[in-house]
């Protein structure tokens, strides 16, 4: 069984997910986009120095993470369009396999984070490894803190009589959706271009 | 079902604009069309999958507008 509450009447000028979480989305873009900004800025000041670091960075991962990122993207909104139509099993298969995305792209970061630091590459290394791992690594937090507000709402989902505010859930959906943005402009300027 | 399929097609052009992303990075305008794309991924994973095409126009537009004024000052700086 399941109650919803969708206090969606009236939000015309509301965006899904809510304002509050939107102007959140923009906050971080914003960020991002700056430190993205201040990477290009430096890279240009010191090409040789970052286009040698880049080639140590493996594209592959840096691919296929962005793959796992917008599946796990395609599965959240099938999760979301579960929860409108009260369909609970939909519902809760998706955001498994959105939390799958998720993980694996956790453990993807964690090999490659695990490859710089045994080939001695840290924070300090260069300014490029500055910015690689101050970059990627608040990114991945932002993915770390979508899994826990998924789980989150796929244990209110598994119980007994599961109660879910329908917008409660876009907002999930919204801020996992922004990592996926997020990724989207810094997998390219880290890993793409020269 | 129509937002099914819709969310299958924008799902599936993704995953080709990443692998023609990850393809083209030695050409010579790589960096045009990188930025270019990505930006174009953005629009895609904001509209169809954040559902910002249901938004007010407000929001649909200061989000591409962002997007593409970030993209714009990286293409510009690496010129």
């Amino acid at each position: 069984m399941m109650k919803t509450d969708n206090a969606s009447s009236n939000k015309i000028f509301y965006p899904p997910g809510g304002i509050l979480l939107w102007i959140i989305i923009f906050l971080e873009l914003i960020t991002f986009g700056m430190g993205i900004i201040a990477f290009v800025y430096y890279g240009k000041q010191d090409s040789e120095l970052f286009h040698l670091s880049k080639l140590n960075l493996n594209k592959t991962i840096g691919v296929i993470n962005t793959l796992l990122l917008l599946t796990s993207g395609f599965f959240m909104a099938e999760s979301v369009k579960g929860i409108r139509h009260l369909n609970l099993q939909k519902t809760k298969s998706y955001l498994q396999l959105t939390m799958m995305g998720g993980l694996l792209f956790t453990i993807l970061k964690g090999i490659e984070y695990f490859q710089k630091i045994q080939a001695g590459i840290t924070l300090e290394t260069n300014l490029f490894y500055t910015f690689y791992w101050l970059l990627t690594g608040f990114h991945l937090a932002h993915i770390v803190v979508g899994m826990i507000i998924l789980y989150f709402m796929y244990h209110q989902l598994t119980k007994k009589i599961a109660t879910v505010d329908v917008d409660d859930f876009e907002a999930s959906a919204a801020f996992w959706h922004m990592c996926d943005l997020i990724w989207l402009l810094l997998f390219p300027v880290l890993y793409l271009l020269y | 079902m129509e937002m099914k399929i819709n969310n299958r097609i924008t799902w599936v052009v993704l995953i080709l604009l990443t692998t023609t992303t990850a393809l083209i990075t030695e050409f010579k305008y790589a960096a045009y069309f990188i930025m270019g794309i990505s930006v174009i991924k953005s629009m895609l994973v904001a509209f169809q999958f954040m559902e910002l095409k249901y938004a007010h126009p407000f929001w649909k537009t200061a989000l591409p507008l962002l997007i593409l004024l970030l993209a714009i000052i990286i293409l510009l700086i690496l010129q």
